[in-house]
């Protein structure tokens, strides 16, 4: 397909949705009110009760808030076959806006560390007790700011070509920030994208480490775990990868992508996967060997509380989905070479993971009393309720919707980079072989 | 910029066997200089078997010290070889192709350098093979839950798989090293290069042999740094330690002084044999962006670790790093530590005329490598330190004059190693150095001209 053509077909997917698109958006959003319904029957419930709650943002913020980072990694390690699926990760920073939503009675339900441990050990003005509620806010807000910006940044190009199509009027005229493709202009947009890009992966990071210690290890009296943070944000990315599969599934198969979306990317994309599957049972192993063999009461106790214990079906469901199967299926190169397979396969790393969160705070937030000094008694589970189950499908549903919404107004697939990726990737024959050069812009 | 210059096969081949059939003046006097030095080290590890551990600066309740250290730090650079081989292997990445051979030569080499700390570190070294499974007349056996007893096993496990992984790439180089010999020297490099002919199969043969070793290496070189760690993680009893972050914090750490080991080598390598048209900026520049991802991801590594030694509060932690932080000589150790791995060259790195030159990636990736070495000093010996809760029972460590000849001669060790097996068998492979060049391509775009790489459909 020529750069032009690649321009129109995809402005045109972008601004004519079909009759499919609509049923699927009225069906997700009944979901969510559905969920808005379940969170206000849960008004007024303990806090041990908001387990569910915490989980179902802790996921979001999991998996949408991470998935840019995606394309900023795979941008910054200038590969070719990243380009058709870079936009499709960029674009679940929309996602971030409505996790906020989620976090504000989480906010409001967080105990201040008087009197328990926490990260914050001098704690901060403006206030020595909610300190981590300060700066979690800010991580997260500036995270889903930075978020935006990067995909603004990335799209300016594209909005300047639907402001094209579109006569030069309406709201590509705004979002295209007076965009003419010169040749300053493209420095600009490059410098910024490698800015904005390197800014959202550290907060990324920060944000990982802030939440998982805040809103669920220092809830744990005795908890002290070194790795968890990372082990938190390598989850995240797994996450972010699976979703960005199954994301690019169904635009092929579904949104009529299939032509941008080949092969390879999936293939690119799988291989990280399996490096990450690899990682998880690595870092999970660091953690649990070193509590079961220090053989510590607290740490038996803690063991018994996120693995073994009361949720220990939830851990067996996210340690098999996204670690032991996930290795298991992802070492066969014909599955990594199958989109279907694949988008499978994430699928079953993003509810792996779903079960993986729920047994993480759910078990934090059921003890009732966080200023003991060690964790001496092992609660009964809290199995989740009618409430918890609609705002977990109000919550994912409501993720989904603000995705396929901005899919509206966002080009899914970058223009720009699929035009540019005409220019760097020229067929040639070596000997008896067809191979392919690759240009690698310096 | 790349700076490439387009050599013909026999060019490559002639440059690169020079260091086994035209041996530099240079490489001599280099050899004696470090054989030397390790002559000075056997002597005082003589003296030690002959007079005992108390020549070292041991101190209760400080009984692991320099040696165990120097365990950690030569086990942290033989990560590279695996590191860049295999993972860079894997991922096809063009920047690999003059460093793999250095990197696992460096890997084999450190990794026989740090087997041999904790066998001196044992006194009775004549007993060190007790530590194997193996029934003979005293009828005991090795305790298998002990984390003393896994280090060994996955040393030589690793050690096992990293040379055979050297000799799978070195086959079709000592093929070529068979063909321009003469007498005894051409029978060896016969029996090793196990007639290879360069067929389309033997060459099939010998990538998928190099794609099984790195996926089969990858897990035994994460393995042998965690089992390292464990070493002083499983110890709930000793301060610092008892930590969940230590096997990946170990494992980044080690690629970290691996990787900057690797480019030390690949900068001596390109003075001492002249490889200016193998070893060029680009390669340099790529790994130092390598290293830099490498370095934050420590840093974050080590943030981690650090705060979390706070963060239950509890009063023998807090006091570990009072003397990180307050106490001398420890506080001036970590203000080295820091500055040397992580606040001067990394910000360095960010300037691509550092990256692209050799000198300043020399100097900052030695400085890497002894920030590397203090931050293991650190994390054994202020913990061992403040061991026991009454301050009767602390002890002061001071690392005596045959503990810093034995580790200086450590260090000469690995480097006369490396310049016997360039004596011996091409540093840089020739293979690969032939592909690239077939490999390498440009496309035009517009006005301007970029460079470009083929890869199958």
């Amino acid at each position: 397909m020529a750069s032009e053509e690649v321009a129109r077909d995809v402005l045109q997917r972008t601004f004519v949705k079909g009759g499919r698109y609509w049923q699927a958006v009225a069906v997700l959003a009944v979901v969510f009110l559905l969920g808005v319904v379940g969170f206000i029957l849960k008004l007024g419930d303990e806090r041990a009760q908001w387990g569910y709650f915490a989980a179902t943002f802790s996921y979001l913020f999991t998996v949408a808030q991470t998935a840019p980072v995606v394309s900023v990694a795979l941008r910054l390690a200038k590969n070719h076959w990243r380009r058709p699926l870079a936009r499709a990760s960029e674009l679940f920073a929309v996602v971030g806006l409505f996790n906020l939503l989620f976090f504000i009675p989480l906010l409001i339900l967080l105990p201040s560390i008087e009197g328990r441990n926490t990260i914050w050990i001098l704690g901060v003005w403006p206030s020595r007790f909610y300190t981590p509620h300060i700066f979690d806010t800010l991580a997260l807000v500036g995270l889903v700011v930075l978020g935006l910006l990067f995909l603004w940044t990335a799209a300016v190009p594209d909005f300047a070509a639907a402001r094209e199509q579109r006569g030069g009027r309406g709201r590509y005229a705004f979002l295209a920030l007076g965009w003419q493709g010169t040749a300053r202009q493209w420095r600009i947009q490059r410098a910024l994208l490698g800015l904005l890009g390197g800014l959202y992966f550290m907060d990324v990071l920060t944000t990982h480490f802030l939440i998982s210690s805040d809103f669920s290890m220092a809830l744990v009296p005795g908890w002290v775990d070194s790795i968890y943070p990372t082990f938190h944000a390598l989850t995240g990315l797994q996450a972010a990868v699976a979703v960005t599969i199954v994301t690019m599934f169904l635009l092929r198969t579904v949104g009529g992508y299939r032509e941008y979306l080949p092969m390879e990317s999936f293939w690119g994309l799988s291989k990280i996967l399996l490096a990450m599957s690899l990682m998880w049972f690595y870092f999970w192993w660091s953690a649990f060997i070193t509590f079961w063999y220090g053989r510590l009461p607290v740490e038996q106790n803690i063991i018994q509380l996120i693995m073994f214990g009361p949720y220990r079906p939830f851990f067996i469901i996210g340690f098999l989905f996204c670690c032991i199967f996930a290795v298991g299926l992802l070492i066969w190169n014909p599955l990594r070479k199958s989109p279907a397979a694949m988008a499978a396969i994430a699928a079953m790393i993003l509810v792996g993971g779903f079960f993986d969160r729920m047994r993480l705070y759910v078990a934090s937030w059921s003890l009732a009393d966080t200023t003991e000094h060690e964790l001496t008694k092992v609660p009964a589970a809290i199995w989740p309720q009618v409430p918890d189950l609609l705002v977990i499908a109000g919550g994912l549903a409501g993720a989904v919707l603000v995705y396929m919404l901005a899919t509206r107004v966002v080009p899914v697939m970058s223009i720009w980079e699929m035009k540019e990726l005409r220019l760097y990737q020229v067929p040639r024959q070596l000997v008896r072989r067809r191979m392919l050069s690759l240009g690698k812009p310096e | 910029m790349q700076d490439r210059r387009t050599l013909t096969d026999i060019q490559v081949n002639e440059t690169l066997t020079n260091t086994v059939l035209k041996t530099p003046l240079l490489w001599y006097v280099i050899l004696a200089f470090m054989g030397g030095i390790v002559m000075l080290g056997v002597v005082a590890v003589g003296l030690l078997v002959n007079m005992g551990q108390g020549l070292n600066g041991y101190n209760r309740p400080v009984m692991w010290a320099f040696f165990l250290t120097n365990m950690v730090f030569w086990i942290g650079i033989s990560h590279a070889g695996v590191m860049l081989s295999a993972i860079l292997r894997l991922a096809q990445a063009e920047f690999r192709r003059p460093a793999t051979r250095a990197a696992e030569v460096l890997t084999v080499f450190a990794l026989a350098t740090a087997g041999l700390m904790p066998i001196v570190h044992l006194g009775r070294l004549w007993r060190a093979y007790w530590i194997f499974p193996y029934d003979f007349s005293r009828g005991i056996w090795p305790d298998v839950r002990s984390q003393a007893v896994w280090d060994p096993h996955a040393i030589s496990t690793y050690l096992i798989g990293s040379s055979l992984f050297i000799f799978v790439a070195l086959i079709p180089d000592l093929a070529v090293l068979r063909d321009r010999t003469t007498g005894i020297v051409h029978s060896i490099y016969t029996m090793l290069a196990m007639g290879w002919r360069g067929t389309v199969r033997q060459w099939r043969l010998q990538a998928i042999a190099g794609i099984i070793l790195s996926a089969l290496l990858l897990p035994v070189f994460v393995s042998v740094h965690s089992i390292v760690s464990w070493d002083f993680s499983m110890l709930v009893g000793v301060p610092s330690w008892h930590t969940t972050i230590f096997a990946p914090y170990f494992v980044i750490g080690a690629v970290h002084s691996g990787v900057a080991g690797v480019i030390t080598v690949l900068v001596l390598m390109r003075w001492l044999f002249g490889w200016h048209d193998y070893i060029r900026r680009e390669h340099i520049d790529s790994l130092a962006r390598l290293l830099f991802v490498v370095a934050l991801a420590w840093f974050f590594f080590f943030m981690l670790e650090f705060m979390f030694g706070l963060y239950h509060q509890e009063g023998t932690e807090m006091v570990v790093r009072e003397l990180w932080l307050f106490h001398a000589p420890w506080n001036a150790i970590f203000v080295i530590f820091i500055l040397t791995a992580f606040v001067i060259p990394v910000p360095l790195w960010l300037f691509r005329s550092v990256r692209r030159s050799f000198p300043l990636m020399f100097f900052t990736t030695i400085l890497v490598n002894v920030g590397m070495w203090l931050e293991r000093f650190l994390l054994i010996i202020p913990g061992l330190e403040r061991k026991h809760p009454f301050t009767f029972s602390w002890g002061e460590y001071a690392p005596s004059i045959f503990e810093i000849t034995i580790i200086t001669a450590t260090f000469a060790l690995v480097a006369t190693m490396i310049l016997l097996f360039a004596r011996a068998f091409p540093l840089i492979p020739l293979g690969d150095a032939k592909e690239a060049r077939v490999l390498r391509d440009e496309i035009r775009i517009g006005r301007r001209t970029v460079q470009a790489v083929l890869r199958e459909e």
